[in-house]
């Protein structure tokens, strides 16, 4: 099938699961007004909420794998999301609270946590013989853990209000109040997503490697600085305000790569949808499956993601990417 | 210093080691030089210095009177294109597009597809006789069938000046030949000039113009291609006997190694 048939498939479907989630599980027994208030107020801001995080996270996630070429490297396997979560938790944890041009400040500590441990990846791998899959991802595992364990410390040092806020927070969530948090996450997954699409070229080049993408002219290193910097931005700003939602961008990214090609130029449309789309799945099911309570987005997509994880490292054994 | 690439006093190293030491060398035009030596001798080292993919730690490169170091990587990419050693296979991409890929160095970010775009790879493919396997994965191609993708793609960007690392090195003595010929013709048709890192010594001394061998990082003899088949000098290179008959069919000089004796083991 012609990529562009299967990007309209995916916009189609996208658009469907944004028209019809607001309204399942909307309890029929309430008065219209109220139904009207839980839909305009609480429902439609959550949805858009979690469009733009999936979509934010699913396209890092593709930049992650593009850039180091393996299918298992993503912002998360990588530690770029524990040294986010890291910042953001400090945040909270000192106690710090300023904003910036109407920014919450937790978004920036989770900014640098972020350009931190991905600088921290990025040039221990490249001590050893440029990227070896093996060597990156074992950095990105030792990242992650080491910061898990100062997360870990921080919640264990702080108080139980404290201590419960960066718990519930860690296992990712979409419950927004209102349209505050959309409007806080947009510009930054925006100008995330638009370098991106704009770097098409230049992603389907560090595809094929750095001989060749420095043979045919393109600024590796400029370009990778470039794309950690957006990335780390965006994930960033997902992961102070939602939490480290796990795995969306592994699989998102991987699913599309089967559907629709390698041409960034149709996979960076394909990702950002389906990304978006999938995490309104998972966040609905989050609401639903124990309605009137909710669990948090995260252990949803980490069900999920679990498996394919394990899946994906199965089958890509000796099988380049 | 008048030829179109100029090597002065180059040095790389990497991780504090001393890949390429105090080569220097010039290319004209329409050249076709063939660097030959050990493993190990620093043979792929100079290509990826000229091609800027190692960097350089002393020493200038000039291309037609500019410094290569004060050129972008696109422009440097528009004056020299570079096929690696063989790994097409390994990669992902459509044929047709990956051999667009080599426009990248004319394209800015917004800029459409131009009709020169066209002209340059229409040609590229026409000249290594490509266009059953333009709608072809990478990962399916043969090995002789990869190399002419590569060598296309690298066409592609239009440059006086290619690059080749071992092409012929896995390739079966079919598309060796193959491959050597479509080489000969980008040079002696299509004017453009050629480094080629090669094992294969009879092809050297026969079809390129000039040999530059290197040892251990340094130069150890540059000339005529047609003085490379010289016991001597093969010693040096190699450390390996070798003894010279001409060839049955053409009368062609060839050389062949010498089985070790106990004294070389």
């Amino acid at each position: 099938m012609k990529p562009f048939k299967i990007l309209l498939i995916i916009l189609v479907t996208t658009i469907s699961i944004l028209l019809i989630s607001p309204y399942l599980g909307l309890n029929s027994t309430i008065s219209p007004e109220i139904q009207h208030h839980i839909l305009t107020q609480l429902r439609i801001p959550r949805i858009l909420f979690a469009f733009i995080a999936g979509a934010g996270l699913a396209v890092c996630g593709m930049v992650f794998q593009a850039m180091f070429r393996n299918p298992l490297a993503t912002p998360f396997t990588l530690g770029v999301a524990s040294g986010a979560s890291l910042g953001a938790a400090l945040y909270v944890f000192l106690g710090f609270s300023f904003s910036l041009m109407s920014l919450d400040g937790s978004t920036f500590a989770a900014f640098l946590g972020a350009l931190i441990a991905i600088s921290f990846v990025y040039s221990i791998s490249r001590l050893r013989n440029g990227f070896s899959p093996e060597t990156l991802l074992l950095t990105g595992v030792a990242i992650s853990f080491f910061f898990s364990s100062l997360i870990l410390f921080t919640q264990y040092m702080s108080n139980v209000s404290d201590s419960f806020q960066i718990l519930r927070w860690l296992m990712g969530n979409l419950t927004t109040v209102g349209y505050r948090d959309v409007l806080q996450l947009l510009p930054f997954v925006s100008i995330c997503i638009g370098v991106i699409l704009w770097l098409g070229r230049e992603l389907n080049l560090l595809m094929a490697g750095d001989e060749i993408a420095l043979s045919r002219g393109l600024a590796v290193q400029k370009t990778r600085y470039l794309l950690f910097f957006v990335t780390s931005l965006c994930v960033g700003a997902i992961v102070a305000l939602c939490g480290p939602i796990g795995f969306v961008g592994m699989m998102v990214p991987h699913i599309c790569r089967l559907l629709i090609g390698s041409d960034h130029h149709w996979l960076t449309p394909a990702t950002l949808l389906f990304g978006g789309g999938f995490l309104i799945i998972c966040d609905t099911i989050a609401r639903l499956i124990i309605a009137p309570a909710e669990i948090p987005v995260g252990v949803i997509t980490t069900l999920l993601g679990g498996p394919f994880f394990l899946w994906l490292l199965i089958r890509s054994r000796n099988k380049s990417f | 210093m008048n030829g179109m690439l100029n090597v002065h006093q180059l040095n790389v190293e990497v991780m504090n080691k001393t890949l390429i030491s105090d080569i220097s060398f010039q290319l004209h035009q329409g050249d076709y030089l063939c660097i030959l030596g050990p493993n190990g001798a620093g043979k792929s080292t100079l290509l990826k210095a000229l091609m800027g993919i190692v960097k350089t730690a002393s020493g200038e490169i000039s291309f037609n009177q500019h410094t290569l170091s004060q050129l972008s990587q696109k422009q440097r990419a528009q004056q020299i294109s570079y096929v690696p050693q063989a790994h097409g296979h390994q990669l992902n991409f459509n044929v047709a597009d990956f051999i667009k890929m080599g426009r990248f160095p004319y394209r800015s970010a917004f800029s459409e597809w131009t009709l020169a775009d066209q002209q340059a790879m229409d040609q590229a493919i026409d000249i290594t006789h490509i266009t059953d396997f333009l709608d072809r994965q990478m990962q399916t191609l043969s090995g002789g069938e990869s190399q002419r993708v590569m060598i296309a793609a690298a066409l592609c960007q239009q440059t006086p000046l290619l690059l080749l690392d071992e092409p012929t090195s896995f390739l079966d003595p079919h598309h060796q030949v193959e491959v050597h010929q479509l080489i000969r013709q980008l040079n002696e048709h299509h004017n453009i000039s050629i480094i080629e890192v090669s094992h294969d010594l009879n092809h050297a001394a026969h079809h390129s113009k000039h040999i530059l061998a290197l040892k251990n990082g340094k130069t150890l003899w540059h000339g005529k291609s047609a003085e490379l088949l010289n016991a001597s000098h093969l010693h040096d290179l190699y450390d390996q006997q070798f003894v010279f008959t001409p060839h049955p069919q053409t009368g062609a000089m060839v050389a062949l190694p010498c089985e070790l004796t106990h004294d070389d083991l």
